[in-house]
C-alpha cells in the first residue's frame, strides 16, 4: 500500500475490528430457567413509540438488506458517474447502457457491467462531510455523529434487527444484524445490545466459535455440568444483566446445536473462485448465505475498505499497488457473482427471486475531486458522490440525477425533492423498502428527547427515494 | 441549493435544508452513561426479576446478623438513615471471600490469586479489611487500573474522530496520568494541569487533553466548544454541548430544568477561556511526514470570534448589539479571569472550585465502587435538583464535602467508600424477596459485569497463563490492564475479547458492561478460554494443580480459590469430587475450570 498523504486517512495499524457484541434474545424460549422477563418491552410495547405516520407510505418491497459500505470513498467520476476526459485511461473501455444513458467504465468493472440492468446510479448524492470517520458514521447512523443524538445513535441495521425482531420465528437462530468483515462500525447505540451487529471474520471453515474446539462430546458435558453447578443461573441471584447473560449463553447453544447453521458461514473453493478470492468476496459469499438462509438475518454489512486514493489512483496493479484497479479487481467479480446468485436463487415468495426481496446498496462516505488527477496522480475528498442500488423492487438500468461535465455539482436532481440527495435520505430508502417506517420517534431513549430514526424525516426533511421503484 | 464545495476540508453544509437543529450536539461521548440511563430505568421499574435469596456465593456466610450493621462512617449513616426512613431493610455484610474479590477488583481491577485468597481467610485479625484495603489503594495494580479510568475520563486514545494524538502523544499522555496518580497528586491539581496543559505533545502528557479536541473539520471555535464541553461534561457532569448550538430555553425543559435558563452565549464564555491557547502542528520526524505533534501554546491575545456559518454548529453570530467576540466567564458564577491571569489557568481554577467539581468527581467514583451512580447518568447533573435528583441527595454532598477536606485525594475518597458497612454488603438479598427498586437504597451490593479488561486479566489470572500484547512504542503488556488504550490489543490476538466485552474506542463507542451472544461464545469456544485450562499448556493453573494432587477435593479446593476466588460450599465440593471422579482426573479437571470460568459468578461482581 502506497504512503497515503492524508492524515485522516488511516486510524493506525492498531485499529481492531470492532462493533461485533452482536446479542440477541430468543424469547420463545428461554431454556431451562424458568426466569422469564418482561425483556421484550422494548419491542413489543407501543407506549415506546410514536410515530408520524401520517401520509407516510412505505415501500415494503423487500425482506433483506445488503449494505456494501466501500471505505475510504471510491472515485465517483471513475466509476458510478463516469466523466470521461484526457486522464481517463484507456482500458477502462467505456461503454454506452441502458439505451445510451449510462456510461460505465466496462473495462474496470466488467463483471459489474453485465449487471447494468439491474443497477440504479443515485449521482446527485452529497455527503455532509469530508473527513473519514465522521462521513463513515454519518452513512452509518444516519445522522450527524457530533450531532443531538448522534452518540446514542444505533447502526442502520439494529434499527432494522429491532424491527424484525417480532417477527421471528424458533427457526430464527440467527442474528438479525450481521457485520462482514466490517471493522469498527457502529454498534446498537442506545438499544439493548441484542441489536448491535454481530460481527464476523469470514474463512472458508466458518465461524470458529460456533463449535468448542475441544469437541462436541465434551461441549456437551461441559455444558450439563455447567447448568448443575452453577446456582445463579437458576436463582438470578446476581440480578438482570446475569440473567441476560445466562439467555445469551442459550442462545449460543442453540446456534451451535442447529445443525447447519455453519454451512452459511462458510464457502467453497469455487465459490471463494467465482467471488474473486478476497476477503470482500467471501463476505459476499457469506452475504448471500445469510439473506438466503431465511433464518432470521435481515441486514448484512460488508465493507471494503482501501479507496482512498490520493495518490496513484490509476496505478497498475503491482505489488504495493493500491488503486481504483486493484480496488476494482476485488469489489467487482464479488459485486457481480452476488448479483448473478441472486438473481438465480428464489424468493420466499412465488415468482420472485431473492434479488427481489434483498435491496443491495453500496456507498462510500464521501466522493472525490474531480476533473483531472492532483499532482500527486490521485483524487482528494469531495463531497459529491454517488450510489447504486439493486433488489428490492428497485428498477435496475437507470441513472438517477446528472452532475456537471465534471461530476461536481447536479445540475438535475432527479426526483422528487429537487435537491441533493442525502445519507439520510439513503437511510428512509432502505426504512422503506424493509417496511420500517422512517418517520418513528421512539421515546425510550435515554435523552427523553426522543429518537428520530432518521433526523427530521418525520418533518418531510428527508425522504425516500421513490423514483428507484 | 447548489453548494460550493471546498476541497479537502471540512464542509458540513450548515442550516442547508430546513432542520430546526441539524447539528444539535449534546454529548461527547456518553454511550456508556445511557446505558445506564437505561440499565436504571429498568432498576427503578418494579421488576419481574425479583429473586430467590442466599443462593448467591453459598461459600460466603453472611458475617453479621441483620440490623446491627456498623456504622462505619457518613456513607453508612446516610443510606441507612434513608432506608430506615422508607422501610427498607439492608442486607447482612458479605463473607471475607465475597468482599475479597470485590475490593480487589473495585481498587485494583484484578482478582486476588488463590494463595492471597487462603491468606485473608486464615487471618484472623479484627482489621484485616481494612489493612487489605491499604495495601491495595498503595499497590502498582491500584496505579493501573485508576489510569484506565482516567483514562476513559479524559478519553486518551491515539486517533479519534476529531483530534489526533498519534500514539507517541498517547503515550506520554498516558505516562502522565499515570505518574500523576503513582504520585497521588490532588484530583484538582491533576485537572488544572490538563486544562492548562502547554508544549510539545509529543513530550508533554497534559498538552494532549487539547490535541484530543481538535475538530478538524470545522473552525476553530469548534475545538472551541469541545475543551469546554467536554470539561463540562467530565469535570462538572453536565451537558453543556446541548448549548454549544442553542440557548436551554425551549430546548432543555426535560432533559435539564437547570440548564433551561443558560444561554449559547453563556456557553460561549466557557469556550472563550480557550480561545487564546493555539495547537500549531508541527512535522514530528522528517523520515515520518505523516506523523504531526502539536504545540500547544497560549499567546498573550486571541478571542473567541463570533462570525462562523459553517462547521459543525448553527452559525456564529453576536447577539443583536452585542459584541462580535464572546468574553470569557465562568457561566456558573459569571467570574471573569483575573487580570493578567493566563485564562485556561483562571478556567481550570474556577472548574475546580466549584463544588460541582468534587460532586461529579465522588459520583463517579462511587459508581466504580457500587455499580451505579447517586446521580445517573454521570453527565446529566441537574443543578436546580440536588436535594431531588440524586438517590440519596445527604451522602452525595457529605461525599462532597469530605473529597473537599480530604485534599481531592483519590485514595482517600476510595477508601472512605471502601471501609463503610454499605460497601460491603453481600450480594445476597437476605431480608426477604429482592425487588430492583431497592437498588437505589444500596440495600445489597448491585453486582456488575467485569469491565473487558478485568475480565481478560481475570481469565489469566485463574489460568495463570498471561496474556501479552504489544504495544506501539511500550513494548509488550501482559495485562490488558495496561493497555494505554483500546486501541491497541490487537483483534488478532486476545484484543478479540477486549471488543467482544465492550471495551469500547473512547471516541464514538463508549465502554459498556453489556452482554451479548458474542460473549457467551467466546467465553466458551475461543482458544484463548480453552486452551487455559489445559494441563499441557505451560505453567497454567491447571498444570500445576494436577502435579501437585491427585485428589478430587483438593483439585476441587484450589480450582475454585484460583478461578472464583473461594472455597467451594460443602454441596458444590460433593458435586466437584463426583464430577472429577466420574472421568480421566485431568480432563475432568480442565472440564471443571471451564465450568467455573463460565459461571455467571465469574463475570458479575
Amino acid at each position: 500500500m502506497k504512503t497515503k498523504t492524508c492524515n485522516d486517512c488511516t486510524r493506525g495499524s492498531g485499529f481492531p475490528l470492532r462493533g461485533d457484541g452482536f446479542s440477541r434474545r430468543r424469547f420463545l424460549q428461554v431454556a431451562g430457567t424458568g426466569i422469564v422477563a418482561s425483556y421484550f418491552a422494548d419491542v413489543l410495547s407501543p407506549s415506546l413509540l410514536r410515530a408520524a405516520t401520517a401520509g407516510v407510505t412505505l415501500r415494503n418491497t423487500a425482506k433483506n438488506c445488503i449494505f456494501i459500505f466501500l471505505a475510504g470513498a471510491p472515485s465517483h467520476v471513475d466509476t458510478w458517474d463516469l466523466k470521461e476526459g484526457s486522464w481517463t485511461p484507456s482500458d477502462f473501455t467505456p461503454d454506452t447502457y441502458a439505451g445510451g444513458n449510462i456510461r460505465f467504465p466496462r473495462g474496470l468493472m466488467p463483471q459489474t457491467a453485465t449487471h447494468i440492468d439491474k443497477l440504479a446510479f443515485v449521482r446527485s448524492g452529497l455527503a455532509w462531510a469530508a473527513v473519514h470517520q465522521l462521513g463513515q458514521a454519518w452513512a452509518q447512523i444516519a445522522r450527524n455523529p457530533g450531532g443531538a443524538t448522534g452518540a446514542i445513535a444505533p447502526h442502520i441495521g439494529a434499527v432494522v434487527s429491532l424491527e424484525s425482531q417480532a417477527a421471528r420465528t424458533v427457526s430464527d437462530v440467527l442474528p438479525g444484524f450481521i457485520a462482514l468483515n466490517s471493522p469498527a462500525i457502529p454498534t446498537s447505540g442506545y438499544l439493548p445490545a441484542k441489536y448491535a451487529p454481530f460481527g464476523v471474520t469470514t474463512a472458508s471453515t466458518g465461524l470458529a466459535t460456533l463449535s468448542h474446539p475441544d469437541g462436541a462430546t465434551r461441549f456437551t458435558d461441559r455444558w450439563n455440568f455447567l447448568h448443575q453447578l452453577d446456582a445463579n443461573r437458576h436463582s438470578g441471584a446476581l440480578g438482570k444483566a446475569s440473567m441476560d447473560m445466562n439467555d445469551f449463553y442459550d442462545q449460543s447453544k442453540a446456534l451451535m446445536d442447529t445443525p447447519g447453521i455453519n454451512n452459511f458461514f462458510s464457502f467453497t473453493d469455487a465459490d471463494h473462485a467465482k467471488y474473486g478470492s478476497s476477503d470482500f468476496g467471501d463476505s459476499l459469499i457469506v452475504a448471500r448465505n445469510l439473506v438466503g438462509s431465511r433464518r432470521g438475518t435481515r441486514f448484512v454489512q460488508a465493507t471494503l475498505n482501501g479507496w482512498d486514493h490520493h495518490d496513484g489512483i490509476y496505478d497498475k496493479p503491482a505489488n504495493g499497488v493500491n488503486s481504483l484497479y486493484t480496488q476494482s479487481a476485488m469489489f467487482d467479480p464479488a459485486f457481480g457473482a452476488l448479483l448473478t446468485d441472486l438473481a438465480a436463487t428464489p424468493g420466499s415468495a412465488s415468482g420472485k427471486t431473492l434479488l427481489d426481496e434483498t435491496l443491495v446498496v453500496v456507498l462510500g462516505e464521501f466522493g472525490r475531486t474531480t476533473g483531472a488527477l492532483n499532482n500527486q496522480g490521485g483524487r482528494d475528498h469531495y463531497l459529491r458522490m454517488s450510489m447504486v442500488f439493486a433488489g428490492g423492487g428497485v428498477r435496475g438500468g437507470r441513472a438517477l440525477g446528472k452532475t456537471d461535465a465534471n461530476g461536481a455539482s447536479a445540475v438535475d436532481y432527479g426526483w422528487s425533492q429537487e435537491r441533493d440527495i442525502r445519507p439520510e435520505d439513503v437511510t428512509c430508502t432502505i426504512y422503506s423498502a424493509l417496511g420500517i417506517d422512517y418517520t418513528t420517534v421512539r421515546t425510550d431513549d435515554p435523552l427523553g428527547r426522543g429518537f428520530e430514526y432518521v433526523p427530521f424525516a418525520k418533518d418531510g426533511t428527508y425522504k425516500p427515494i421513490e423514483e428507484l421503484w | 441549493m447548489k453548494r460550493s464545495i471546498a476541497l479537502l476540508t471540512l464542509a458540513l453544509a450548515p442550516s442547508l435544508l430546513a432542520d430546526p437543529c441539524p447539528f444539535a450536539v449534546d454529548l461527547i461521548s456518553p454511550r456508556s452513561a445511557y446505558h445506564t440511563a437505561s440499565a436504571n430505568a429498568e432498576l427503578v421499574a418494579p421488576s419481574a426479576t425479583a429473586t430467590a435469596p442466599g443462593r448467591r456465593r453459598p461459600g460466603t456466610a453472611p458475617a453479621n446478623p441483620q440490623g446491627s450493621l456498623p456504622r462505619v462512617n457518613f456513607i453508612d449513616t446516610d443510606l441507612f438513615a434513608k432506608m430506615d426512613t422508607d422501610g427498607v431493610k439492608p442486607t447482612a455484610i458479605a463473607g471475607d471471600a465475597e468482599f475479597l474479590r470485590r475490593v480487589t477488583l473495585d481498587l485494583t481491577g484484578q482478582i486476588p490469586d488463590a494463595a492471597t485468597v487462603t491468606a485473608f481467610l486464615n487471618d484472623t485479625a479484627s482489621d484485616k479489611r481494612t489493612k487489605k484495603i491499604d495495601e491495595l489503594l498503595a499497590s502498582d495494580a491500584f496505579n493501573d487500573r485508576w489510569t484506565m479510568w482516567f483514562g476513559d475520563l479524559v478519553q486518551n486514545v491515539q486517533v479519534s474522530s476529531s483530534g489526533r494524538e498519534y500514539y507517541i502523544g498517547r503515550n506520554v499522555y498516558y505516562t502522565f496520568i499515570r505518574d500523576s496518580i503513582r504520585n497521588a497528586k490532588p484530583y484538582d491539581q491533576m485537572v488544572r494541569e490538563l486544562l492548562a496543559g502547554k508544549g510539545d505533545s509529543f513530550s508533554v502528557g497534559q498538552a494532549n487533553y487539547w490535541v484530543r479536541q481538535i475538530q478538524n473539520n470545522g473552525p476553530i471555535q469548534d475545538t472551541y466548544d469541545n475543551l469546554a464541553a467536554h470539561s463540562g461534561e467530565k469535570f462538572l457532569g453536565q451537558p453543556l454541548l446541548c448549548l454549544s448550538c442553542h440557548s436551554g430555553l425551549g430546548h432543555l425543559e426535560l432533559v435539564n430544568t437547570y440548564l433551561k435558563s443558560k444561554t449559547r452565549s453563556d456557553f460561549w464564555g466557557m469556550a472563550a477561556f480557550f480561545a487564546t491557547t493555539r495547537a500549531r502542528p508541527m512535522q514530528a520526524d522528517p523520515a515520518t511526514p505523516n506523523i504531526r505533534k502539536f504545540d500547544v501554546q497560549d499567546l498573550p491575545n486571541g478571542a473567541y470570534q463570533l462570525n462562523t456559518d459553517a462547521g459543525n454548529k448553527t452559525p456564529r453570530a453576536p447577539v443583536p448589539g452585542g459584541s462580535s467576540v464572546a468574553t470569557a466567564a465562568y457561566m456558573f458564577t459569571g467570574e471573569k479571569p483575573r487580570a493578567g491571569e493566563p485564562l485556561r489557568d483562571a478556567y481550570g481554577r474556577m472548574l475546580t472550585a466549584d463544588r460541582q467539581f468534587a460532586r461529579t468527581a465522588v459520583n463517579q467514583l462511587w459508581k466504580e465502587m457500587f455499580g451505579v451512580g447517586l446521580v445517573e447518568p454521570l453527565n446529566a447533573f441537574d443543578l436546580s435538583k440536588l436535594t431531588t435528583q440524586p438517590s440519596n441527595p445527604a451522602l452525595l454532598e457529605d461525599l462532597t464535602s469530605e473529597f473537599i477536606r480530604n485534599g481531592y485525594n483519590l485514595r482517600g475518597i476510595l477508601r472512605t467508600m471502601a471501609v463503610s458497612s454499605a460497601y460491603q454488603l453481600s450480594s445476597v438479598y437476605t431480608p426477604g424477596p429482592w425487588s430492583e427498586t431497592l437498588t437505589p437504597y444500596f440495600a445489597r451490593h448491585y453486582p456488575h459485569r467485569l469491565t473487558a479488561e478485568g475480565l481478560l486479566d481475570a481469565v489469566a489470572k485463574a489460568t495463570n497463563v498471561p496474556v501479552t500484547m504489544n504495544v506501539q512504542g511500550m513494548g509488550t503488556v501482559t495485562r490488558a490492564m495496561l493497555l494505554p488504550d483500546p486501541l491497541e490489543g490487537r483483534r488478532s490476538g486476545p484484543g478479540v475479547l477486549l471488543d467482544e466485552f465492550g471495551r469500547g474506542d473512547r471516541d464514538d463507542s463508549a465502554r459498556t458492561n453489556d452482554t451479548s451472544i458474542s460473549q457467551a461464545l467466546a467465553l466458551m469456544n475461543n482458544t484463548i478460554v480453552t486452551t487455559r485450562v489445559k494441563r499441557a499448556t505451560t505453567n497454567s493453573t491447571m498444570s500445576k494443580v494436577l502435579a501437585s494432587t491427585t485428589d478430587p477435593g483438593t483439585i476441587a479446593d484450589q480450582l475454585y480459590l484460583a478461578t472464583l476466588s473461594r472455597k467451594p460450599t460443602a454441596d458444590e465440593r460433593t458435586q466437584a469430587i463426583n464430577y472429577l471422579k466420574s472421568g480421566t482426573l485431568a480432563t475432568k479437571a480442565e472440564d471443571l475450570q471451564f465450568v467455573l470460568l463460565n459461571q455467571l459468578e465469574f463475570l458479575f461482581d
